[in-house]
């Protein structure tokens, strides 16, 4: 833990931090209360406003925008058979990249069998992706990448790697689109990324950037993320319980397979899900009345929420430990991004 | 990029970085940075990074000691054979800044479903680690844990909501009376870490808050999921959370002191789970659930000031027509939370 004793009235450190001098908070001596890193995750590097010839808040948020891109397609076609719409997609008049990618469809439609409450809860999860989509893109402006290739039919390579067989088929298929359990094991895939991925993000926007209120946006969509994970997380341990058994609901187990293919492709923390040094929470199946739930992904020391970075974020959804990898996965021809390239 | 969005500035922080600005940072005051309507009064300005952890610790002394009475049977640092089965941490409450007080009211639950209770059991343990992480990283600057009423508040607070039966409302009651009393907490605690965020000034500071806050809103999906799972027409706990989230709304919009609100807030910036109609894709209209707590337009969830914060969990004592009250005392925190030096309001 930080010697509180250097501890310096952060109003000052804050005009030093803003007017550049001394570029990392360190180096003024600021109040560091957590220094030590306690979530587990590897820390994203504590620097203060990006280097010149660093990454801008908008490649950034471009980043993110990539990564909305793909959760929107999952839960539109999920919730309606159909995915964003066009003009959604597009490329903002100054960005590099001007082509408008593709969604390879594979076995995405709308989710076959859900009640009207289960329906209502997709399309909510689906506006919220929408809506995350086209605030990014607002905020980018001319800056916003189009949409690059999305695969949907990843799913079942997918689910070859993670080794899950379905419960009706055994044979190693894993369509999320069948079934309200399985969108949740496809919903599973995606949510606790997405609040790793925003909250490893956040620090890296700049002091003009936070001004302008990204981080405060960035933030606030990682909320959501969470709030996203909290109900498929719930679902998934909620229908177990009632379930009675793990081996009848194999969705469980399925989720937690997942989490050990994440595990393996977080470069740098890929600790087993629930050990020392993950980034990756188990869900159980309490067994009784004084037993606790795992709906939360956080650290086992302190229940602190964990971050990924760009790169293992990458790894991930290319499905791919590979460095230097460029595509993969649900992004069969990469991101459009500058971060688009796995480096370590 | 000096779009609509870049020009508006988050409330919390904009009187603050305003003063920056005008430190002459060329480059910031490059960014067109559009004045908008009168900014949220200054008070916040003033915060240092351990008095905003010190705000968070006063919230979590609330939530821990909810969480562990409902579930224990204890206060948290009252270690019962319960608590220490189920791994909750043992809190020696080291804090010393401030009046020390005692936690009232308060029972052990009976609970009936495995569901509700693994949930409390898994909440209260998360939430004294919260504690736990705040007190020893804050060492001697660390608030003392104040006077807390978890009895009669909660009476106090549906009785103003107008949920049927107020007056006799206790979340110790049954696993639906939990959800709700859990229910009143959990949204707040996304609003208070978010509005902390943008107010923190070292990385580490930041990335610790944006984890804890990532835990809050796991917390507030898994509740509303349960509550909107148990009651989907809300008929009666999911109707109660309509009630209680207009209340607070009503209460954190007295806490903006009359200016207006941030970029991404909204009028009201609290919702319950009444479903609403949302437009998908290509695909036209549809009905939707509401269990995540955000705008309709961006979906970025609420983010409040101390003010606003303050107003909610004493019930209408932090705000007096368009002035703070500081101390703000009631509901929740009968003699106030605890301060250092620069006070909270």
């Amino acid at each position: 833990m930080a010697n509180l004793s250097s501890f310096i009235n952060s109003d000052v450190s804050r005009r030093r931090f803003l007017a550049g001098v001394g570029a990392s908070a360190g180096a003024v001596g600021a109040l560091n209360l957590f220094g030590c890193g306690d979530n587990g995750s590897p820390m994203t590097s504590p620097t203060g406003p990006t280097s010149p010839s660093g990454p801008t808040d908008e490649d950034i948020l471009n980043f993110a925008l990539n990564l909305e891109y793909l959760e929107a397609q999952f839960y539109l076609y999920a919730a309606t058979g159909s995915g964003l719409e066009t003009s959604d997609t597009t490329a903002g008049s100054a960005s590099p990249y001007q082509t408008t990618g593709t969604v390879t469809v594979g076995d995405a439609a709308l989710v076959s069998g859900l009640t009207s409450a289960q329906q209502q809860i997709l399309n909510e999860i689906a506006f919220e992706e929408q809506a995350h989509v086209r605030f990014l893109r607002s905020a980018l402006g001319s800056a916003a990448v189009p949409m690059p290739d999305i695969d949907l039919s990843f799913f079942g390579p997918l689910a070859v790697a993670a080794n899950i067989t379905t419960a009706a088929t055994g044979d190693g298929s894993f369509n999320p689109f069948s079934s309200f359990d399985y969108f949740l094991v496809g919903a599973f895939i995606f949510e606790d990324v997405g609040v790793t991925a925003y909250a490893g993000a956040a620090p890296l926007i700049s002091a003009a950037g936070v001004a302008s209120g990204y981080l405060t946006a960035a933030a606030g969509i990682m909320a959501v993320e969470a709030y996203h994970a909290g109900y498929v997380r719930t679902s998934l341990t909620g229908r177990a319980i009632a379930a009675g058994s793990a081996s009848a609901y194999p969705y469980l187990a399925a989720a937690n397979l997942v989490e050990d293919l994440r595990a393996t492709l977080t470069v740098g923390a890929s600790a087993a899900p629930s050990t020392s040094g993950s980034v990756e929470t188990l869900l159980t199946l309490p067994a009784n009345l004084t037993t606790a739930s795992s709906i939360v992904a956080a650290s086992a020391a302190d229940a602190v929420g964990f971050a990924r970075t760009v790169n293992q974020v990458l790894h991930i959804v290319y499905g791919s430990p590979t460095v230097g990898a460029k595509s993969g996965g649900f992004f069969p021809n990469g991101m459009n991004s500058i971060f688009a390239t796995t480096t370590a | 990029m000096a779009n609509q969005e870049t020009q508006v500035l988050d409330d919390i922080i904009a009187t603050n970085r305003r003063k920056m600005m005008t430190l002459g940072v060329s480059s910031l005051a490059a960014l067109a940075l559009g004045a908008s309507a009168p900014l949220a009064e200054a008070a916040t300005a003033s915060y240092s990074d351990s008095d905003i952890l010190n705000f968070a610790l006063n919230l979590e002394y609330l939530e821990a000691n909810f969480y562990y009475l409902a579930t224990f049977g204890t206060t948290i640092d009252k270690p019962n054979a319960a608590s220490t089965a189920a791994g909750a941490p043992q809190i020696t409450l080291s804090g010393t800044v401030g009046t020390a007080g005692t936690v009232s009211g308060g029972s052990q639950v009976p609970f009936s479903t495995i569901q509700v209770a693994s949930y409390a059991t898994e909440t209260a343990v998360e939430e004294g680690k919260h504690v736990q992480l705040l007190l020893t990283a804050l060492g001697t600057s660390a608030v003392a844990q104040p006077a807390i009423n978890l009895g009669t508040s909660f009476p106090a607070l549906a009785t103003a909501a107008k949920i049927p039966g107020g007056s006799g409302f206790s979340p110790y009651a049954s696993d639906a009376a939990f959800l709700v009393g859990a229910y009143v907490f959990e949204d707040v605690g996304v609003t208070a870490y978010h509005g902390a965020a943008s107010l923190l000034t070292t990385p580490a500071n930041l990335v610790t808050a944006a984890g804890i806050l990532a835990v809050e809103a796991y917390h507030a999906g898994l509740v509303r999921t349960t509550i909107n799972y148990l009651d989907p027409t809300g008929a009666t706990i999911g109707g109660y959370t309509n009630l209680i989230s207009a209340l607070r709304a009503t209460l954190s919009q007295a806490g903006l002191l009359g200016a207006q609100p941030s970029a991404y807030d909204s009028n009201p910036d609290d919702f319950g789970l009444a479903t609403f109609s949302v437009m998908l894709g290509g695909a036209g209209s549809a009905t939707a659930t509401r269990i995540t707590d955000a705008d309709a337009t961006n979906v970025i969830a609420f983010a409040r000031n101390t003010t606003q914060i303050l107003n909610i969990v004493t019930g209408g004592g932090a705000v007096s027509g368009k002035a703070a009250v500081s101390p703000a005392m009631g509901v929740f925190f009968p003699a106030g939370m605890n301060a250092g030096p620069n006070g909270f309001r």
